[in-house]
């Protein structure tokens, strides 16, 4: 990552400020974790700001302090009020595709007449064979009908259990306390996206669960990387056919910090294009 | 400003804080205090009201200390912004916009009020207004000191958005060399 063009990009005035926006704010906070001479940056923009709002500093009549101070108990009280930012889950609708098909019963009324027996039993046998024609193509289509329904079915309960197969297996690895879920919110680039790492840290498998991403365009194809000592390690490229599974990538480093993934030229690269970075979470 | 108080290093006094240490949010206090009052009266404009809000944001910090995390920021930075919001609360409950309508008039009045404070930072603070160029303080105040987004602030000092940009990052850049650090 080109630490220069980041500092210089203004960021982190913005964020000292406090007018960056909840994804530039978590973007912030994962760099300057990962990246020692952005933290030492920012600390000195801090600096800076803090001594010049000191520097500005106006007495508050002593009345005030008396009266916070008369509310507060001191001493080892647990009083912390944490945020605990409980996660909602959403299940996607199985939408069912039920198609009702009905076959008109086809019925012929037939007046014979005694004097023409033969010409009538022609008629009728005429009329018969027309019906059984008729009843024999509409037997055939409707077999047709069925024979793709069949296959509708066997589809649809493929993708079923293929759904099935997925919820057990991202189920079986959020139960699993080896499993480190890492949460990749989206970045600026594309705010909605949502990807968790799911990171086994007694083997080190890393899988990934892609809730959403954007379809990478055409040459184009997502890379994972994980951070560890401060410097970006390829973890593989994902498989442009990413929704709905869990994607194996390569094992992770046990010191991994963080890991994000970039867009990049279909085949990756081996450093990541900072600007193209779309998702990132800290472990 | 007492002087038998300790000279706590940001880490010591993050965690006495986090031991909820009275000596050490005294320190807090004494410190502190005056310039987030002084964000709260630049938002609020009503001493009165100021002091609540005062009272508030102190609360605020003492009893969310255990959620302030060093590694994403100062602590100063934390509690400003908690100040800060807490005053932008309070202006929203009365439905007024916070306090636009004389930049110029405010400055002054800060500039006033920091004169009467016996201190040797007001030599500092003249020397340091004069650093910051009366175009790139008003915005950086304004953004700082009254939480304006800098789109807010090129609207209402009718400004392209990119200049307001570049002039807080220069201001940034004259704060960093002026106190060199």
């Amino acid at each position: 990552m080109n630490i220069s063009a980041y500092i210089d990009s203004g960021i982190l005035e913005e964020y000292a400020l406090g007018i960056v926006s909840p994804q530039e704010k978590q973007e912030v906070e994962c760099l300057t974790q990962v990246y020692p001479e952005l933290k030492a940056e920012l600390e000195l923009i801090e600096k800076a700001l803090e001594q010049y709002a000191l520097q500005h500093g106006v007495p508050v009549p002593s009345r005030v302090k008396d009266t916070i101070f008369a509310q507060m108990k001191f001493g080892p009280v647990a009083m912390a009020t944490e945020d605990d930012g409980g996660t909602t889950e959403t299940s996607p609708d199985v939408a069912a595709d039920d198609e009702v098909r009905s076959v008109e019963p086809q019925t012929a009324t037939v007046h014979p007449l005694w004097g023409r027996l033969a010409v009538a039993a022609s008629v009728l046998l005429a009329i018969f064979g027309a019906w059984a024609a008729y009843q024999y193509g509409a037997a055939r289509d409707e077999n047709e009908q069925l024979a793709s329904q069949v296959e509708n079915l066997n589809e649809q309960t493929n993708t079923l259990q293929q759904r099935a197969e997925y919820n057990e297996a991202l189920a079986a690895n959020y139960r699993n306390p080896d499993v480190k879920i890492v949460q990749m919110p989206g970045l600026e680039k594309a705010p909605n996206s949502e990807v968790v790492a799911l990171w086994n840290q007694k083997t080190n498998e890393v899988l990934l669960d892609v809730r959403n991403l954007p379809a990478p365009p055409t040459g184009k194809q997502y890379q994972l990387w994980t951070i560890v000592d401060g410097k970006p390690v390829d973890m593989g490229m994902l498989d442009d056919d990413f929704q709905g599974k869990l994607l194996r990538m390569k094992n992770s480093s046990p010191n991994a910090v963080a890991f994000a993934i970039t867009l990049e030229d279909d085949g990756g690269k081996p450093s990541p294009t900072m600007e193209e970075m779309v998702v990132m979470g800290q472990v | 400003m007492a002087t038998q108080k300790p000279n706590y290093s940001e880490e010591d006094l993050v965690d006495s804080l986090k031991q909820n240490d009275r000596v050490a949010f005294e320190y807090l206090y004494e410190h502190y205090s005056g310039a987030l009052f002084s964000v709260i009266t630049k938002v609020l404009r009503d001493n009165e009201k100021a002091e609540d809000v005062m009272q508030d944001a102190f609360l605020k910090i003492w009893k969310n200390i255990s959620s302030y995390d060093p590694a994403k920021g100062r602590l100063f930075t934390w509690m400003l912004n908690i100040a800060r919001n807490s005053a932008i609360d309070a202006v929203r409950s009365e439905k007024r916009k916070p306090g636009m309508d004389d930049i110029s008039e405010n400055l002054d009045r800060t500039d006033q009020n920091a004169t009467y404070q016996p201190s040797p930072s007001t030599l500092d603070l003249k020397a340091l207004v004069d650093t910051l160029r009366p175009e790139r303080k008003i915005l950086l105040d304004l953004v700082y000191f009254q939480g304006y987004t800098q789109e807010e602030a090129s609207k209402e000092l009718d400004v392209p958005l990119g200049t307001v940009k570049s002039r807080i990052r220069t201001a940034l850049k004259d704060l960093k060399h002026y106190f060199k650090i």
